[in-house]
């Protein structure tokens, strides 16, 4: 009996390309949990936390896929007025800016996830602790994928004839080759594998970090805008 | 050789009904003579049990807790809190076990005018004045009992009850005109249960064991001599009684902790925050603060304003939003309690959070 277990469970392990975490482990450089700000309207982002400093860019309060708020990293506040220091989505990749609090709305996640290139591994963590280790495709030498910090901007249910359903987390990083993808503006996203070729452990995408069906299903169903995303070799 | 003393008819009448006089003289006058109850070493207790203590839940004892001759002090640690120092068997428990013994023989003893026997009736829906009670077999209290002390802040309420002490849910004693839980003295013979909610106030004391029901809150002491007391999500509180009553342990006592006339020099203000169930993980949930001498509560969730309530229920509803999230309650006092900020996290759970949206897939592959 112990032996069809361990054997179903092996299979399942190879069907999903998952890999269950060891029993919770800390790790000190993860955080707990991470700040965040929900923009209730379109925001200016500026290089210092002053209505007199020179402007970054427009932040949107809606994400352009599926026009859910945007949710933003939040890396640390003025000491006086009120503002804050996010990360903001887009080129340059993991670029920060200062915007108000007015119109915003504070957050917070348990969740962070890291995408280790070396490994092909993507680890998530829940509460500074490992939740799930999944195994990845990453990009090729050619295509690579960016490395640096960034956040998941939105969660996509894709249709069954997209490519890398059933989901896709579209995140802030873009690619460093590939200024425009397939009428995109080169994003990276974390997705399925439906109607893309390459095994898992392998580095076969044009920057996107592809997992197995039942990880991105998994993923879909707990991670969400704002959560902070590190690609590490 | 004396002479035999011969008497009329009225003249023995009016002995006997001078006899009689002294007799109801002497008897009113012992008992407005009451001793006063002292509890010496115990009082800086608002928990002392006999042979165990046991505690359920998110309690909250302002108070030393301790218990002798027993050792076992089950369940004080998170999400419980004791605001007081802990004696288990120790000189200062034992110490306390032996001044509790004395005071409840002297509550015991402090006599009783014939009115004041309230044997047979429901201390329920009464008002009393300051005095002895008795019960000669088992207590009941469903709803409220009000004590008054008719502006004498030295005012001793003590009640002999022969066997157990039960409220029903609900329940409350209320202090008014400058009743002092700390002058109010609960001589159980055998038991006491405290029903669900009871609010009670006073000094518990009791020869075998004392159980509070869920969400029971005691502003005075709880004292077992021999059993167990047992504790589930309650809130006790004696630190206006630390120094001793007025009239026993040779402290000043505040004497304005009643209901009816706070003082804004007492700190009798309690308060614990608790969340209400979720049927469903989309569904929100009720947050709610309660204790004693709330003034104002104001519910922030995340360091947004979500609720101000200045009356009773001091109850918010928080939606389910995904992630994790901080919700705090600032919370005022009618006295001069300090104010205090209540708080827990909570997380929506996965189904709550996460559904994302149709779009389309543009993203580099």
């Amino acid at each position: 009996m112990t032996r069809i277990v361990a054997v179903a469970a092996g299979l399942l392990t190879a069907a999903t390309g998952c890999v269950l975490a060891t029993p919770a482990r800390a790790d000190s450089t993860v955080r707990a949990s991470q700040p965040l700000v929900v923009l209730l309207h379109d925001h200016i982002a500026r290089t210092r936390p002053t209505l007199r400093a020179p402007r970054i860019e427009a932040v949107g309060s809606l994400r352009p896929l599926t026009r859910v708020r945007t949710v933003l990293p939040v890396l640390g506040r003025a000491a006086r007025g009120s503002w804050v220091k996010v990360r903001l989505p887009g080129r340059p990749n993991g670029h920060t800016g200062w915007i108000r609090t007015w119109q915003t709305r504070p957050a917070q996640t348990e969740w962070q996830i890291r995408v280790k290139l070396s490994t092909r591994q993507v680890v998530v963590f829940r509460d500074g602790r490992v939740a799930r280790r999944f195994r990845a495709v990453v990009g090729t030498p050619w295509t690579p994928t960016p490395r640096g910090r960034f956040f998941v901007e939105e969660a996509i249910a894709l249709s069954s004839g997209d490519h890398g359903g059933p989901f896709a987390l579209a995140t802030s990083a873009r690619s460093e080759v590939l200024q425009e993808f397939d009428g995109g503006p080169g994003q990276i996203g974390l997705h399925g594998t439906n109607h893309l070729a390459g095994a898992l452990g392998t580095a076969a995408s044009h920057g996107c970090v592809r997992v197995s069906t039942a990880a991105i299903t998994w993923l879909a169903g707990r991670i969400g805008s704002g959560v902070p995303l590190t690609i590490a070799s | 050789m004396s002479r035999p003393i011969h008497l009329s008819r009225v003249g023995r009448a009016a002995i006997a009904l001078a006899l009689a006089l002294s007799i109801i003289f002497f008897a009113a006058s012992s008992a407005a003579q009451a001793a006063p109850v002292k509890l010496a070493t115990a009082s800086p207790f608002v928990v002392l049990g006999g042979s165990t203590v046991t505690n359920t839940g998110p309690s909250t004892l302002n108070g030393d807790l301790g218990v002798a001759p027993g050792t076992a002090l089950v369940g004080f640690g998170l999400p419980a809190t004791v605001n007081g120092a802990t004696h288990a068997n120790d000189g200062v428990a034992k110490q306390a076990q032996l001044d509790l013994t004395t005071a409840y023989n002297v509550a015991a003893g402090q006599p009783v005018a014939p009115a004041n026997d309230l044997t047979g009736t429901n201390l329920g829906n009464r008002t009393l004045t300051a005095g002895a009670y008795r019960y000669t077999s088992s207590a009941q209290l469903t709803g409220p009992l009000t004590l008054d002390a008719q502006g004498d802040p030295d005012a001793q309420f003590v009640f002999e009850i022969a066997s157990a002490l039960t409220t029903a849910s609900a329940s409350a004693v209320v202090l008014i005109n400058g009743a002092s839980p700390c002058n109010v003295y609960w001589q159980v013979g055998s038991s006491a249960t405290l029903g669900t909610t009871t609010a009670f106030q006073g000094n518990l004391m009791a020869l075998t064991s004392i159980s509070l029901n869920n969400g029971a809150s005691v502003t005075g002491r709880v004292l077992a001599r021999n059993g167990q007391v047992s504790l589930i999500n309650n809130v006790l509180n004696n630190a206006g009684c630390r120094t001793g009553g007025t009239s026993g342990d040779g402290g000043s006592g505040d004497g304005t902790g009643g209901t009816g006339n706070q003082g804004r020099t007492t700190r009798n203000g309690t308060a614990i925050m608790r969340r209400g169930p979720r049927s469903d993980c989309t569904d929100g949930f009720s947050a709610t603060v309660r204790g004693h001498l709330i003034k104002r509560v104001v519910f922030r969730m995340d360091g947004r304003r979500i609720g101000n309530r200045k009356k009773s229920p001091f109850r918010v509803f928080v939606r389910a939003a995904p992630g994790r999230h901080l919700i705090r309650a600032h919370v005022t006092f009618k006295d001069a309690t300090r104010a205090k900020t209540l708080r827990f996290h909570y997380r929506a759970c996965a189904a709550a959070v996460l559904e994302p949206r149709r779009g389309p897939s543009r993203l580099t592959g």
